[in-house]
């Protein structure tokens, strides 16, 4: 075993103790009756982490018995029900576990067999076939065929004589398999399932489990791994605590430049007195940070194989490219970081590279690409996961236009790409996990994403957990910071046009939405002045404008926790304490990347009211174009000129909302669209008794005579051709459509 | 007995049991953090730590005329909170609470010198906020 092969092993036996740990707690909870099927979440997640890193590091026995709890918690998820003894048997999976992860255990065929069998039981008196086929297929995962096979069916056997069921008396009728069960278990698992059935109720289940075990455990506490020789191993705590008072002495030495005052800095001396020591403090700091920090390659040298182990059980074809391995990061970020990469890869290949065959049905090459990218940022780095698979689908990109962002949507609880679970991954654990602990340490994540072209998984994460380079700003009298490295730059906020009836101005010909900082975190304030001062913030592929009062200056930051009783609708990284003593809040860039894009829509010329006495409201267009480029383009075209626009991304989308919005009095169609294209919807529109009138013109890169000809023959009553296209012509054609 | 410290909330008295309490100041500059509970005031820099300010008024339901003006700093189950209030009475030895309240958050009330005095349960309290701010942190 290489130093880093046990490092790793290392970093592994940690955390996963430290789940289990934590796995523990809750089914102790769930089995005194304390807690219930609410738990299931977190104890879900912290099995899945330990099946996703046993996984990748080659623990097969670890792997197929977190797999099998994994299994018992998605029947506990689906059924809401998560009865005391079902977490006795689960605590017997975690102590298992243990065993495992500290190098005394044995494969758990026999228990992963229970596992299955108790699921069957749960959902077998409501028919459920598929599930115990689902659960074959787990029980052969643990070992080899014969052992999955017997372990399955002494489960069974097992499960009915133990007290457990007699108890709840639902499965009281399969203990005739008892004998069964015996045969096919070790003498441990014999033992307790006598005593078991000895037993009445489930206090004799808990005593049959306790009595059953003890060997296990002793063994597993006795020969755990003795901990290696290392040049200086320092607890981390002593480490954070240097940090902690590097920080604090920071802010001080900022404090005591701003108390001295001008005349005392006038001083020759105080200023070589305050020099000195500032430079032998940085380098405290320095040394203090690099203490701390260590390069990525620390955790990735794994990676390369784990990830061809991977593709070769899920039969794909993948080149992995690994750059910026040198960059650096805090040690604490990097122990946990190995998990979220294991997860993001694993999807990625899962889930996300076809198959040689699909990908070249697709016209991609057989070999699929999948990339980890390093990149220092400041105080920043960030850490890209791509890959050039299939993406995701195009009602998730359309569920993440509602909600807000793709990472939003993909990281709900129980959100899954994949159709089917795979003993790899899957259940969309994934990605809520990944983005727990970007948050935990401070950073964030962005998920990019087009339908069949790919995926890329953005961390940003903090170098060192403690400081941060932020730019200040004021608004309203607070003071609020925003980290320097998500700041593109910082301009004078002009004329604003209005983009789906919000404020945007072009930046760099993009045009990106504009909102006040006090309206992104919820503060009532003052209006701004003209022409304010506003930071373009950029955080992935997400931009926009947050405007503000007067930018102060960038400064380095001891970042503060909130602490939980001020959670809240606004997402902070933390607050700091200025040289003056004055707190500045620290926003989170993404959370305000995501909130400009969902302020209310501000009252616009589209916004009158219907009324009588009003002046007639302009006509509502709609814009049906599957290119979120050349929609947005057409809508703003028709916004500035004054028009309400409601978008679709196809032909059905665009009969749907025909349907919903009866103002509708124009329709602005691309030719080639999926699912239904700009022929069909006008022939469809044409069709329709309600609407046979309504105005059509067809926007399209074609320019045949002939598309022309097919075009009007569907019933269009203007053609314009994308190329070289036109705003004038094309306001000009609806003006006249629409009569205006 | 135990010993309380006892604090004026608008013109209503109140007691937290002393091994609660920190310490007692001015009550400072807070800054505000838009978007939390209504019940949070903000955070004060206290000799260099960032503390959560609660509206005690706010979160007993109690009428106020002036500002608060003094910060009680109290601690239960690892989280640390200052109470805005408007004076600390006295720190003395008391009945424990016998008369029962409606609030949630009060161990109940007790009498002392004519007056009844609601004890304010600092656990409840804190775990109360902190599971409404979670909630709110998640819509």
């Amino acid at each position: 075993m290489s130093d880093l092969d046990a490092e790793l092993a290392d970093i592994f036996r940690d955390e996963a103790a430290e789940r289990l740990d934590q796995m523990e707690l809750a089914l102790l909870a769930v089995e005194s009756g304390a807690a219930g099927a609410e738990s299931v979440d977190s104890l879900f997640r912290n099995v899945h982490t330990i099946k996703g890193a046993a996984g990748m590091l080659g623990y097969d026995d670890i792997r197929a018995l977190a797999h099998a709890v994994e299994d018992v918690l998605a029947g506990v998820r689906e059924t809401a029900a998560f009865p005391p003894e079902l977490a006795t048997l689960l605590l017997r999976a975690t102590t298992a576990l243990g065993g495992q992860v500290t190098g005394a255990g044995e494969p758990a065929d026999e228990l992963i067999g229970d596992l299955a069998a108790s699921l069957a039981a749960s959902s077998g008196g409501a028919a459920g076939d598929p599930v115990a086929g689902r659960n074959g297929g787990t029980g052969r995962n643990g070992g080899t065929g014969r052992n999955g096979g017997t372990g399955r069916n002494g489960g069974t056997g097992r499960n009915g004589g133990t007290g457990r069921n007699e108890g709840t008396g639902r499965n009281g009728g399969t203990g005739q398999e008892g004998s069964a069960g015996q045969e096919g278990s070790a003498g441990q698992g014999g033992g307790a399932g006598d005593a078991g059935a000895a037993m009445a109720g489930g206090a004799g289940d808990a005593g049959a489990t306790a009595a059953g075990e003890p060997e296990a455990t002793a063994e597993a506490e006795t020969s755990g791994s003795p901990i290696k020789g290392r040049p200086l191993r320092v607890p981390a705590g002593k480490i954070d605590r240097l940090l902690d008072i590097v920080g604090e002495f920071m802010q001080y030495r900022g404090r005591l430049a701003h108390s001295l005052g001008a005349q005392e800095l006038q001083s020759q001396a105080v200023r070589e007195i305050l020099a000195v020591s500032g430079r032998m403090f940085d380098e405290l700091a320095e040394t203090a940070i690099g203490m701390r920090t260590l390069p990525l390659a620390t955790i990735t040298r794994q990676l390369p194989r784990a990830v061809r182990d991977l593709a070769l059980a899920a039969g794909k074809d993948v080149d992995f490219v690994l750059t910026g391995a040198d960059t650096e990061l805090d040690r604490v970020i990097l122990e946990s970081l190995y998990d979220p990469l294991a997860h993001l890869l694993s999807n990625a290949v899962i889930h996300g590279i076809e198959s040689p065959a699909e990908r070249e049905r697709a016209g991609k090459p057989a070999r699929g690409r999948l990339e980890i990218r390093a990149v220092p940022r400041g105080s920043l780095v960030e850490i890209m996961v791509a890959d050039d698979g299939r993406g995701v689908s195009r009602e998730v990109i359309e569920e993440a236009r509602h909600a807000g962002s793709l990472a939003d949507v993909l990281a709900r609880s129980g959100f899954s790409t994949a159709a089917e679970v795979t003993d790899l991954a899957g259940r969309g654990v994934g990605l809520d996990a990944v983005r727990d602990y970007a948050r935990s340490v401070r950073g964030s994540l962005e998920v990019r994403s087009e339908p069949g072209n790919g995926m890329e998984v953005i961390l940003l994460l903090p170098v060192a957990l403690a400081l941060l380079e932020v730019l200040l700003f004021e608004r309203a009298g607070r003071i609020y910071g925003v980290p320097l490295v998500a700041v593109q730059e910082v301009i004078t906020a002009g004329q604003t046009l209005l983009l789906e009836g919000r404020s945007a101005l072009e930046i760099h010909g993009r045009p990106l939405p504009v909102a006040d900082v006090s309206a992104l975190v919820g503060a009532t304030a003052p209006p701004l002045g003209d022409r304010p001062p506003a930071l373009v913030i950029s955080v992935g592929s997400r931009r926009a404008i947050v405007t503000c009062d007067m930018v102060l200056r960038q400064q380095e930051v001891v970042v503060k926790p909130l602490g939980p009783l001020l959670a809240g609708r606004t997402a902070y990284l933390g607050a700091a304490i200025l040289g003056d003593g004055r707190i500045a809040l620290l926003l989170d860039p993404a959370a305000l990347a995501r909130d400009s894009w969902r302020l209310p829509e501000i009252a616009g010329p589209a916004a009158s009211e219907p009324a009588a006495s009003e002046p007639a409201a302009a006509p509502k267009v709609l814009v049906v174009e599957d290119s979120f480029t050349v929609r947005e383009l057409q809508r703003s075209i028709l916004e500035t000129a004054g028009y309400p626009v409601v978008t679709a991304c196809d032909g059905r989308e665009a009969l749907a909302a025909l349907d919903r919005d009866p103002e509708i009095a124009l329709v602005v169609t691309d030719l080639q669209m999926p699912e239904l294209d700009g022929l069909g919807l006008t022939r469809a529109i044409r069709a329709s008794a309600a609407r046979s009138s309504l105005p059509v013109i067809i926007v399209t890169s074609r320019g045949s005579e002939d598309d022309r000809r097919r075009g009007a023959a569907a019933g269009a009553d203007a053609y314009m051709v994308k190329q070289g296209f036109d705003q004038q012509a094309l306001l000009a054609s609806v003006e006249h459509l629409v009569g205006r | 007995m135990t010993v309380y410290v006892r604090l004026r909330v608008a013109s209503e008295r109140y007691a937290i049991p002393v091994q609660h309490v920190i310490e007692v100041t001015e009550l400072g500059e807070v800054t505000a953090v838009p978007g939390s509970l209504p019940e949070m005031l903000g955070v004060r820099n206290l000799r260099g730590r960032v503390l959560p300010v609660i509206d005690l008024a706010l979160l007993l339901g109690i009428a106020r005329t002036a500002p608060p003006g003094r910060l009680l700093v109290a601690e239960a189950g690892g989280i640390s909170a200052g109470f805005a209030i408007d004076a600390v009475s006295e720190v003395s030895e008391m009945e424990e609470p016998t008369e029962e309240t409606e609030s949630a958050l009060l161990t109940g009330a007790t009498l002392a010198g004519g007056d009844l005095i609601g004890v304010i349960d600092v656990s409840r309290v804190l775990a109360s906020l902190e599971e409404r701010a979670s909630e709110r942190s998640r819509r």
